[in-house]
């Protein structure tokens, strides 16, 4: 009785209660009302929603989103225009090889200047080289073998002489890797020997048609570029060059989709899933540019780790895999189905390659005689896939449903790119099979079928299958030391033919790369090496 | 008070010690390799030996522990693995973003959640009550990364009232750095459009976070000033002529939020690990996705030193809570010494 009567005092005391919350309320409504900020006068600038790399300096990584800095802040020597990719003469204006292929000689452009109005020189192409191979870090892989720093000498102001260890036919392929740096800004900021990595981390040092804004840079989250006036190329291909650019990646799918949509950003990257194309195509201020790409989708299997070490049993599994289920219902349609470790669309690939089809019959009958042989089929198998990617994830699921009708175990693991990679190191600790894509890093099948089914390469995640054919080895040895285009491609032709055969991994599909553009970005040029985020062809429309 | 407050933060060091071993423990028995990151492709097993050498991978673990617990104690939280600068100045980047959300969470949680709270326990069995404990339940039970999704579809989407992602729209840029906290440094540099704007940016963020915050401090409050309405220095209070309103908040309310001032405390920590997914959804750049994106490069360096920041900070807010207890209700710091 007591209480209710001190609740009933409070009815009042309640509404007074009430009366502060819906002041609360009143204020963030004022909030949602509140006229956004005025609208620029200006253009507003373009919004680039691709991923950043852990580091802006170009020489301590290779990844995809490095080619992004890589292209607009810096230049190489040589770079890949177009789709086809075609490799044309950038800094350099041209090349000379010696007979052996071991001398090759570069001249510079008169005339190229840094972002710092320093002129460039042969010395500063000498620097930049023999800095990535000091540093030793992702780009310098495709040189190590081959090149010494002492071995990169400045012939004169315009000329660069490299002199290689042993012939290596794909070193131009690979001369794009490398941005040339300037020297002048970088050695001031030099600790401990880091050749100036920490700053350059942050910092620029190019000669690129973008320079960057370092005041705007956190990592991953946001940079800002401003436009190159005095870029060598000159700006006479594009009549309204951007002249400001925010680079803000959008981690979350989703988010990024729905901020492409209401026009928060002009551009996703260029792995739009493909239930998305529809929806971002249908909106009337959006598009998806389908470009196909060079990147190869394939599951591996440990060809040292019972029943990979069995041909019938990978042929079982090559057999197993629903292609067409895949590519067609799951990717729709938005992918090429490729047959062998190469891209269909680079050279070095046989003529009559035939994919492996979808068929349970065929793999039952495999997997028979594999059993019969004594590989133990009814192991569980383990596939590790990449959970941040949905696609790895998706891939695996439906393949385990399949191998269950032919009596096959499979166990998905979750795991990331970082914990496979850094198990592939020996065979025992390689899982039995994971889920991935090859880049385009440089064009050339070196990249694709040279790194991943030769031997040498034991112990490097692109190696991962621990396939071992001697006779493939003989072939792609050879490939990489001739300097006849014909007889490589002959060589490259020969080695598909019989990796293709001995079935070690799963190709599934050739990439079509799908970006999600404002149609207000005009000029958007695609290219497998950049994934088509070069910026200097690309203008606004208004 | 002040021998309480020392004892509190003496209390505190050997947790912050044990999560520096623990955590570089369970950081490095994970399989992943950042040599094989680090190096690329085609780097052969050679190549890959000189890197782990080079970074002090290759010790044995108990040795690569000592190194770490030395630099840690000295000041030293290393340098990020990938980028090569120091962790402490990236995270100094990051940190602000994640404390103005975290913050902006907690006050909505405290403001919303006490006077819910309140409001329940003075309607007790009233529909009211019902309704602050409906929400209270679907607070805690609705999963964040769906809620920060319908809001977006919502009000970004639909409605077309509020942003989408990130703390400020990109044509305007952020406001001159001082604190890094977007409200405060645009109020500092007296630029009301950047202040509306980062606000606007951070409603749906923070609404999202504060909810399962929300509805623990409501239920808690409820549940306190239930009881303390039962209590004889209420009925003293109310008989000899308190206004309603202040007996509400002053005798009732102080003695029921003692235990909703130590549910603050604990959400704090709450609060920053939800704002993993809610920073990643809203595109919110603060130390949440920067540990995601650690994790997926095997960044080990970044991933300690995001896991000791959020420690210390768990650690001072859980003194501060101590003390601000201390403070409402005396006795608690007479009982702890």
């Amino acid at each position: 009785m007591r209480l209710r009567r001190l609740l009933a005092r409070f009815q009042s005391s309640r509404r007074s209660a009430l009366r502060s919350t819906g002041a609360a309320a009143a204020l963030a409504a004022s909030l949602l009302v509140l006229p956004q900020a005025p609208a620029m006068a200006q253009q507003r600038p373009l919004v680039w929603g691709d991923n950043l790399p852990a580091t802006l300096d170009p020489h301590a990584i290779f990844d995809v989103p490095s080619q992004f800095i890589l292209l607009n802040v810096y230049d190489g020597l040589y770079r890949y225009q177009g789709n086809p990719p075609k490799l044309v003469p950038w800094l350099a204006e041209s090349h000379t090889t010696s007979e052996d292929g071991l001398v090759w000689e570069f001249r510079l452009r008169p005339g190229i200047t840094f972002h710092d109005g320093s002129a460039m020189t042969a010395e500063d192409v000498v620097y930049s080289f023999r800095r990535l191979l000091a540093m030793n870090r992702a780009p310098a892989a495709a040189f190590r073998p081959v090149l010494k720093p002492e071995d990169v000498t400045a012939v004169d102001e315009r000329t660069v002489r490299f002199v290689l260890s042993t012939p290596y036919a794909p070193f131009l392929a690979a001369v794009p890797l490398v941005a040339i740096v300037n020297p002048r800004v970088i050695q001031p900021h030099v600790q401990n020997d880091d050749w100036g990595n920490a700053w350059l981390a942050a910092n620029e040092a190019g000669s690129g048609a973008y320079r960057i804004d370092p005041e705007s840079y956190r990592p991953r989250n946001a940079l800002d570029l401003e436009r190159f006036a005095g870029h060598f190329m000159g700006w006479g291909h594009n009549q309204k060059p951007i002249d400001q650019v925010r680079v803000r990646p959008v981690l979350e799918t989703s988010t990024r989709v729905l901020a492409l949509l209401r026009g928060e950003i002009d551009s996703t990257d260029s792995y739009l899933p493909t239930d998305q194309v529809e929806r971002v195509d249908r909106n009337p201020r959006t598009r998806v540019a389908k470009d196909e790409s060079m990147r190869v989708f394939i599951l591996r299997m440990n060809n040292a780790k019972p029943p990979f070490d069995n041909r019938d049993a990978r042929l079982c599994f090559a057999y197993a895999f629903n292609y067409q289920g895949f590519n067609e219902v799951i990717l729709k349609g938005l992918v090429v189905r490729n047959a062998g470790p190469n891209p269909n669309n680079l050279w070095g690939n046989p003529d009559d390659l035939q994919p492996y089809p979808f068929d349970l019959a065929k793999a039952k009958e495999h997997c028979d005689r594999a059993r019969a042989a004594g590989a133990p089929i009814g192991r569980e198998i383990e596939i590790h896939v990449q959970s941040e990617l949905e696609q790895t994830v998706q891939a695996a699921q439906m393949f385990q449903a399949d191998l269950r009708r032919v009596g096959v175990k499979l166990k998905i693991v979750p795991s990331t790119w970082a914990t496979i990679t850094g198990s592939t190191g020996r065979p025992e600790s390689t899982p039995d099979m994971w889920v991935h894509w090859v880049s385009a890093y440089f064009i050339d099948p070196e990249n694709w079928i040279g790194q991943t089914y030769d031997s040498r390469f034991h112990g490097t995640w692109k190696a991962s299958a621990w396939y071992r054919n001697p006779q493939v080895d003989e072939l792609l040895a050879k490939a990489r030391i001739a300097l006849d285009q014909a007889e490589r491609e002959k060589l490259y032709a020969e080695a598909t033919r019989l990796v293709v055969a001995d079935s070690p991994d799963i190709w599934v599909y050739n990439t079509v790369n799908l970006r999600g553009l404002s149609k207000r970005v005009q000029g958007y040029s695609f290219s497998p090496v950049g994934s088509g985020g070069e910026l200097r062809t690309m203008w606004l429309q208004d | 008070m002040a021998r309480y407050v020392l004892r509190r933060v003496l209390l505190t060091l050997p947790a912050l010690f044990g999560l520096i071993l623990l955590s570089f423990v369970l950081t490095r028995v994970v399989p992943a390799d950042p040599a094989a990151t680090l190096a690329g492709d085609a780097a052969t097993p050679a190549q890959l030996a000189e890197i782990r050498a080079r970074y002090g991978l290759d010790r044995p673990l108990w040795e690569q522990a000592v190194v770490h617990v030395g630099q840690v104690l000295t000041g030293n939280l290393g340098s990020s693995i990938f980028s090569g600068r120091p962790v402490v100045e990236e995270i100094a980047l990051r940190l602000p973003a994640t404390l103005e959300l975290t913050f902006a969470a907690l006050f909505l949680s405290a403001v919303l959640g006490i006077s819910l709270g309140l409001v329940a326990a003075l309607n007790h069995n009233g529909p009211l009550d019902h309704l602050v404990r409906l929400l209270s339940v679907g607070g805690l039970a609705i999963a964040s990364f769906w809620l920060a999704i319908m809001l977006q579809l919502v009000f970004s989407m639909d409605l077309d009232v509020l942003p989408l992602r990130g703390r400020i729209d990109v044509a305007l840029g952020p406001p001159p750095h001082v604190t890094g906290l977007f409200l405060l440094d645009s109020l500092i540099a007296g630029r009301l459009d950047l202040f509306v704007d980062s606000a606007r940016h951070l409603v749906l963020p923070a609404v999202t976070l504060c909810l399962p915050g929300l509805a623990t401090i409501a239920r808690f409050t409820r549940s306190g000033v239930l009881e303390a309405l039962q209590k004889d220095f209420v009925l003293y209070a109310r008989a000899a002529g308190y206004s309603p309103f202040r007996l509400a908040t002053v005798y009732v309310l102080r003695n029921a939020v003692t235990v909703t001032v130590t549910q603050i405390g604990l959400l704090f920590g709450a609060l920053i690990s939800g704002a993993v997914a809610v920073e990643a959804i809203f595109d919110w750049p603060g130390l949440g996705t920067y540990a995601v994106q650690a994790i997926l490069s095997a960044d080990y360096k970044a991933l300690l030193a995001v896991t000791l920041v959020v420690g210390v900070v768990y650690a001072v807010v859980n003194v501060v809570v101590d003390v601000v207890q201390a403070l409402i209700d005396p006795r608690v710091a007479e009982q702890a010494l």
